[in-house]
């Protein structure tokens, strides 16, 4: 069988669907059947909550008395604020694999060489990316969500609207650790390199920075800030370190996102194949 | 090969040539690694660029693939200019660059797919085609990383196949590869230049070139200093006769009276003459032939001597080191 009797074969007239959700689903398979990342992705965001919540109930069947039911308010937000900090990372791990992937195999030849413009190859990686992370993170979510309800007993379950508030605010955290390493991985084509420079940022710079009071309003540029002030009311009690509008954080989410996209897809534009 | 196919990439009336450059330059910093290139590739044949390590090869077809950006000059792919028609060109080019890369975690066959979906929407549908000529239909959907160095190269062929491709430019594509693989890989080309597809070969392997091309341009130092038919180059536009008599002396006296020949050498295993160019070969031999015979020499040899590619190309390399 040759090339030609195989594409003989096919109905000329058939219609063509857009080209991007294919590129997106081909993006979506590499990431996929990356067994370790897939693995390691569910052990942060799913492992977390099956085992808070499994210590959770022992101990309130435990010693009741001592130790409230598993579910309720005050145990969404604690869990809820955990699976923000993993999925965090989570979306780090996918988003630095899916930003270099390419580069890193030597594939991204391979793909220019097809003619295909290298934004749109760029592009194809956000979603792909996006809804590894966020599917991940929103069965974890699913898992809080559904245990914070049901073992509420006694307790002040959450209502409908802070749970669609949350997985909100869950997708935004998890998409900005994502295009943030996305961003970078593609403009430097090293995952290694990216998952190193923005843990470091997310988990210890950050978070120090965050704490200096003497950087005054300055603190409201930093993501986190942003963030933490978009999350919803009933979460945290208003525990906000650094008190920013609404507007501002918004302003500063946008360019949080735009900017490593900007770069990585410039990047990726101009770098030599 | 779909004549359909090729006309979707294909301009009308873009004459015989499926690559053509002109002045192409690449410089890194005050290093030229392609100078000044002129290339004319003809359609439907097998092409060789032919050079020593370092030549330039690599960065020339990187540069007609839009890989690298050009230093000045300009290019054509089967008739569009390149890299402003670049995607409607490289729609029907394939290509291999040095050792072809894959995804190591997908099968054979998922990164056939992910190249597919960079292509045009038949390109899905060529995929089972084009395992089964490489012959990896049954590995198909094992890792890659599996693969040896052989299947790598044949799905390296595959994927190339899924642009249905006028042209293929395939980059030092039997580095690595056993003699039995060699030769499978050989066929393999002669059977793409049958179906009219026209395939660019860059290697520094001249047997390999000389086996597989029609036609050739030899690069040195990232200029091309000649192009033409294998045949033509081998002899360098001169024709070469082999002579044996019964007395070399003899023959070495009349065929320097001769006004056809413009040398005659002894060698182990006979007489080297070489006619003048602008002498018609067949007749200028017989009557040399005749002359001998009239003389009384016994004559055991008489053949036309064809110099192998391999002696034109170190001619033309060490002529160009001595200049330099």
């Amino acid at each position: 069988m040759t090339t030609t009797s195989a594409t003989a074969d096919l109905p000329r007239a058939r219609r063509r669907p857009a080209r991007i959700p294919r590129l997106v689903n081909a993006e979506l398979l590499k990431l996929r059947k990356r067994r370790g990342l897939v693995l390691v992705t569910l052990a942060l965001t799913v492992l977390p909550i099956l085992i808070a919540y499994i210590v959770l109930v022992t101990l309130h069947a435990t010693e009741p008395a001592k130790y409230g039911p598993a579910g309720g308010l005050e145990n969404f937000s604690g869990s809820l604020y955990l699976l923000a900090q993993l999925g965090i990372i989570a979306a780090i791990l996918i988003g630095a694999t899916a930003g270099a992937a390419d580069i890193g195999s030597g594939v991204f030849r391979e793909l220019v060489v097809t003619g295909r413009s290298r934004l749109a190859l760029f592009a194809a990686r956000l979603p792909a990316a996006f809804g590894l992370a966020l599917a991940a993170a929103w069965v974890g979510y699913a898992l809080t969500a559904l245990a914070s309800s049901l073992l509420a007993g006694s307790l002040e379950a959450p209502g409908a609207a802070l749970l669609v508030e949350g997985a909100g605010w869950l997708a935004l955290v998890v998409a900005l650790a994502l295009v943030l390493a996305l961003g970078l991985s593609s403009a430097l084509g090293s995952r290694g390199i990216t998952i190193a420079i923005v843990l470091g940022l997310e988990l210890a710079v950050m978070p120090a920075l965050m704490q200096i009071r003497a950087l005054g309003s300055l603190r409201e540029l930093l993501p986190i800030v942003a963030t933490d002030s978009l999350a919803p009311s009933a979460l945290f009690d208003g525990e906000v370190v650094v008190p920013t509008s609404v507007s501002v954080a918004v302003l500063v989410v946008a360019a949080w996102t735009l900017l490593p996209l900007v770069a990585g897809a410039w990047r990726t534009c101009k770098r030599d194949a | 090969m779909s004549t359909d196919a090729r006309a979707t990439g294909r301009k009308e009336g873009s004459g015989a040539f499926v690559v053509e450059t002109s002045g192409l330059t690449k410089r890194f910093g005050d290093r030229i690694a392609v100078d000044d290139v002129d290339l004319r590739i003809p359609h439907g044949s097998a092409f060789g660029y032919l050079g020593p390590n370092g030549a330039g090869k690599t960065t020339l077809i990187r540069m007609l693939l839009g890989l690298t950006s050009v230093t000045s000059g300009t290019m054509q792919l089967l008739g569009r200019q390149v890299p402003s028609e670049r995607a409607t060109a490289l729609a029907r080019v394939g290509a291999i660059v040095e050792e072809p890369r894959f995804y190591g975690h997908l099968t054979g066959r998922e990164n056939l797919t992910v190249i597919a979906a960079a292509r045009e929407f038949e390109a899905h549908a060529r995929i089972d085609g084009a395992l089964a000529r490489t012959g990896l239909s049954q590995r198909a959907d094992e890792r890659v990383k599996h693969y040896s160095l052989g299947m790598r190269q044949r799905l390296g062929v595959a994927r190339s196949l899924l642009a249905d491709p006028e042209l293929l430019i395939l980059d030092e594509p039997t580095n690595g590869l056993d003699p039995a693989g060699m030769r499978e890989f050989r066929d393999m080309i002669r059977g793409f230049v049958a179906e009219g597809r026209t395939v660019l070969l860059s290697s520094h392997l001249l047997d390999e070139v000389e086996k597989i091309c029609d036609a050739v341009a030899i690069v040195d130092r990232g200029r091309v200093v000649m192009q033409g038919s294998i045949a033509d180059l081998a002899c360098g536009g001169e024709e070469t006769i082999l002579i044996a008599t019964s007395d070399e002396e003899c023959a070495l006296a009349l065929l320097g009276e001769n006004r056809a020949v413009a040398s005659a050498v002894a060698e182990a295993n006979g007489i080297r003459v070489r006619l003048r160019p602008e002498v018609e070969a067949e007749p200028a031999a017989d009557d040399l032939g005749r002359r001998l015979v009239l003389a009384g020499l016994a004559i055991r040899r008489f053949e036309p001597a064809r110099a192998s590619l391999e002696q034109r190309f170190l001619d033309i390399t060490s002529r160009l080191e001595e200049a330099a």
